[in-house]
């Protein structure tokens, strides 16, 4: 592959001091970015660095409260999608936008701008299929959507914005659901389009070997702001992972008692398909003593969460065992495994571990209208679940009007604490915290990582899953960095450096199918 | 919604007091009162007289009384056949096949035992009521516990599985007391034979025991959801699914529970209306008619926000505005369906007042900074 011409030529398409505010969020500070004509441009960080706001500012998604926007040296402005599609601009969001029971052709054909009033799919057929053999590539164009791949879905929403007249392809997380043929096939193409039709491609992806494989230059982003731009040849993939992660980890230490108990939890080559049929979770083996945590680092979408529901027993496994006390409990039901005390604090905390109707109370019964103590002649014991309610409350400062408010009327942070403390009252043996201080403010979520210590001091298994390095390294006896439902080692946290941890979640040093 | 400078929308109402409740239901009432009118303005009468003929039909005449008493026991039962699935987020339609379903099992069973010739009565009349009934609510169960089943194992639609096991058990129906089926009568042809008289269900007050079954069940089933673990069971998994499978709730073990007791409960409408109303006693050839008056069940439990004390009187009153309208209609010549008319007008009143209950209109004025038009900055050149 010829290198295009890096010099400091006129870009493409340049961002200049974006900035976009969220409520409580600073998501993009002052960033720049610039992209050459005929490049494959990486936009590399992990979950939250800002990526997905800014390829949303330059699709015309998001409005930007400071910058501008350059296409050649032009000042533009995108009120729309609809703009930025006429200006050439086309992108591939990370989960399809199709409509999965029409034909490609009709998909392609769908809000184009020819196509509306009277819709001539004859002579769209002869264009599409001219467009598709000028690339070299093949669609088949009278199937339809839902059957099929979600690699060839993929290659038809190119298509359509190669058919919209796009000349630079915006593509978010193009690997996240695909297989690593697929994976191969999708980047072997990108490359062929810069390489041969002049297309720009503007590759957003937290996955370092891909970056590495097909990538000219790359931009990193951390907690919104620019961190590092590079040419992909003069960078060391070291380097790049330490602008990902950052170097101002501080390390918090909690002081815990390093007496290990005995060991409850034995988990073997557990493989777990995620809900879209991929192997998501490869064969993961570890074992857990009481009062011992093991932080699982990892950007989500690694397998983790199937690792999670695996073990809570919401998910089947594909292969491999867990044995929770020498008792096999692969196939055992959420309800034995709550039984057997395992708890497990999902991430969803609204969509899984709450109930937004119910009152606190009612949802304090989720994890207990099994328990024979708070049943009684199939009544449930409304007194009970109050007075417990109001312990968690109060245990855990849960700010709520009253017991009987409803669980949508509560923060983030307090539901969370509510979940915590409701699962931690059942004195799990083991548990599953998964996410636990996602979307905290600072004092929430020191207390959630406080109240997990509290809870190994009285001898629980701790296995935390978390994207945050700070957390896991501030927690863990052991860490484990997943990457593509493997991890890749098991490392005690003396040895733990922020490097090697923030690396292997990158998939360095590790094997990415389809890459290398 | 935007008009010039002001802007209209539909805004969530956040606090609602108790009384609302009961104001926005006397309003819908009246309000779909009012819009009848235009139903009985061909006819010759007086408009207040034709709403008397109605009302002192349905709720004052000895006979239309009792008539409305039939009809709200048997919309009673329809009412809680969609409301246990609907408090677990399931949707049964199914309420005219499974009310097929358990009148042929409930005639199955005299028919099977060769006892609907009285001189052959093998067993006490007792009890082969109470078979009946057993027989009644098992078959309505089978019938709702196959769409059940199918959506807990195979996640296949059941609003879909109970529409056509409507269509299924509409034409067995047909088979069985039509053309020369088994249950056909011996005297007339296209209705059953006819119940003897000692297996009509016993009377209380002229009216029959299935009432006292339909209002024990009102009380229960409200008791069911607010206190017992298995009701909170039914609503965590009606509310969220995900979260009830999170706290150890068993889907398929949950969606089958709640069809075949709501199968069960229609199946005794059936009962009801076929077994146990005075001058029925037999499956009659307009059979049709009531299965379709079943779907008012799926109305009055709608309304009354999943509460089953609350359906008894918005069920008494479809029951007796249904009864009155049709006598209105012989009486006074009204247009033929004026029945149905009413109900249907009552219906989108109270589907328009819940919409008003949880929502309210916003209407304010559009700041004028906002009007201005955006500025658009041309590429230069």
């Amino acid at each position: 592959m010829s290198p295009p011409d890096l010099a400091p030529t006129e870009p493409i398409l340049a961002a200049r001091g974006i900035t976009k505010r969220f409520p409580g969020v600073l998501a993009l500070d002052h960033v720049d970015l610039e992209i050459q004509a005929g490049e494959i441009h990486a936009v590399l960080g992990q979950n939250g660095a800002g990526k997905t706001t800014l390829m949303n500012i330059l699709f015309g998604l998001l409005q930007p409260d400071e910058g501008a926007l350059y296409l050649r040296e032009q000042r533009i402005r995108f009120r729309s999608p609809h703009d930025a599609l006429a200006r050439g601009i086309g992108m591939v969001h990370q989960t399809r936008r199709l409509v999965s029971a029409h034909t490609v052709l009709e998909n392609i054909a769908l809000g184009h701008p020819r196509t509306r009033g009277f819709l001539n799919l004859r002579s769209t057929r002869l264009e599409v299929e001219a467009l598709g053999n000028r690339y070299g590539f093949t669609v088949p164009l009278g199937a339809r959507v839902w059957q099929l791949s979600e690699g060839e879905r993929q290659w038809v929403e190119i298509l359509k914005a190669l058919y919209r007249g796009a000349e630079i392809l915006i593509l978010d997380e193009p690997t996240a659901a695909l297989t690593p043929p697929e994976v191969k096939t999708l980047l072997a193409g990108l490359q062929t389009l810069v390489r041969d039709h002049g297309v720009t491609v503007l590759l957003v992806t937290h996955k370092l070997p891909i970056v590495m494989a097909v990538s000219h230059r790359v931009t990193v982003l951390r907690s919104g702001r620019v961190v590092a731009r590079l040419r992909t040849a003069d960078a060391a993939e070291e380097s790049l992972v330490q602008h990902m992660i950052g170097r101002d980890i501080a390390f918090r230490t909690m002081n815990r008692s390093a007496e290990m108990g005995r060991p409850l939890l034995q988990v073997e080559q557990l493989s777990a398909f995620n809900d879209k049929g991929l192997l998501a979770l490869r064969g993961v083996s570890f074992s857990l003593r009481e009062g011992e945590v093991l932080g699982v680092a990892g950007v989500t979408g690694n397998g983790q969460e199937e690792l999670a529901q695996v073990l809570a027993g919401l998910r089947p496994a594909a292969s491999g065992r867990v044995r929770l006390d020498g008792r096999d409990v692969t196939r055992l039901s959420p309800l034995q495994r709550w039984r057997m005390g395992v708890g497990y604090i999902p991430a969803e905390r609204i969509e899984v571990a709450s109930i937004a109707t119910f009152s606190l109370v009612e949802n304090t019964a989720l994890n207990y209208h099994f328990d024979p103590a708070f049943i009684r002649r199939g009544l449930l014991d409304n007194a009970g679940l109050e007075q417990l309610t109001q312990r968690i409350v109060t245990t855990y400062n849960v700010k709520a009007p009253s017991q009987y408010a409803r669980a949508q009327h509560l923060s983030g942070g307090n539901l969370q604490k509510l979940i915590l403390g409701r699962v931690l009252s059942r004195n799990p043996r083991l548990l599953i915290a998964h996410l636990p201080t996602q979307g905290l403010d600072v004092e929430a979520a020191a207390f959630v990582r406080a109240t997990l210590v509290e809870a190994t001091a009285e001898g629980a298994a701790v296995l935390l899953i978390s994207e945050d390095l700070d957390e896991i390294l501030s927690l863990s006896d052991w860490v484990a960095p997943i990457y593509e439902g493997r991890f890749g080692a098991i490392i005690p946290r003396a040895e733990a450096g922020a490097e090697t941890v923030g690396a292997m979640m990158a998939g360095v040093g590790m094997k990415e199918a389809g890459v290398r | 919604m935007r008009l010039g400078r002001y802007e209209l929308t539909l805004e969530p109402r956040p606090a609602r007091p108790a009384i609302f409740t009961a104001l926005t239901a006397v309003v819908a009432i009246l309000l779909a009162l009012a819009l009848s009118s235009f139903l009985f303005l061909s006819s010759d009468t007086r408009l207040i007289d034709a709403y008397r003929a109605v009302f002192s039909y349905a709720f004052f005449n000895p006979h239309g009384v009792l008539a409305t008493v039939h009809r709200s026991i048997y919309l009673l039962f329809c009412t809680y056949a969609f409301l246990v699935p609907f408090r677990a987020g399931l949707w049964n339609i199914g309420l005219p096949g499974q009310v097929y379903a358990g009148g042929l099992a409930a005639f199955a069973v005299p028919f099977v035992l060769r006892t609907h010739n009285p001189q052959t009565l093998a067993l006490p009349p007792g009890l082969l009521i109470v078979l009946m009934i057993a027989a009644a609510a098992a078959a309505g169960a089978a019938t709702g516990g196959f769409a059940g089943l199918l959506r807990a194992k195979l996640q296949v639609n059941e609003i879909l599985v109970t529409m056509m096991l409507n269509s299924i058990l509409f034409w067995l129906v047909a088979y069985m007391i039509k053309e020369g089926g088994p249950f056909m009568s011996a005297t007339g042809e296209g209705e059953s034979f006819g119940l003897p008289s000692s297996l009509h269900a016993p009377l209380l007050l002229g009216v029959p025991v299935t009432a006292v079954l339909a209002l024990c069940v009102a009380v229960l089933l409200d008791l069911l959801f607010a206190k017992t673990a298995l009701g909170y069971r039914i609503r965590a998994f009606g509310e969220n699914p995900a979260a009830a499978r999170y706290g150890g709730i068993i889907p398929v073990a949950l969606s089958l529970l709640v069809f075949l007791l709501g199968g069960a409960f229609a199946a005794l409408a059936g009962y009801h209306y076929f077994a146990a109303v005075p001058g029925v006693y037999k499956i009659p050839g307009n059979y049709g008619y009531y299965g379709d008056l079943g779907f008012y069940g799926i109305i009055a439990a709608l309304i009354a926000r999943g509460s089953s004390l609350g359906a008894v009187p918005i069920v008494v009153l479809f029951a007796g505005l249904s009864v009155g309208a049709r006598f209105a209609q012989g009486e006074l010549r009204l247009p033929f369906g004026v029945d149905y008319a009413l109900l249907g007008l009552l219906m989108m009143t109270f589907v328009a007042s819940h919409v008003l209950y949880h929502f309210r209109f916003g209407w304010r004025r559009i700041p004028s900074e906002a009007l201005q038009p955006v500025p658009t900055e041309l590429p230069r050149g």
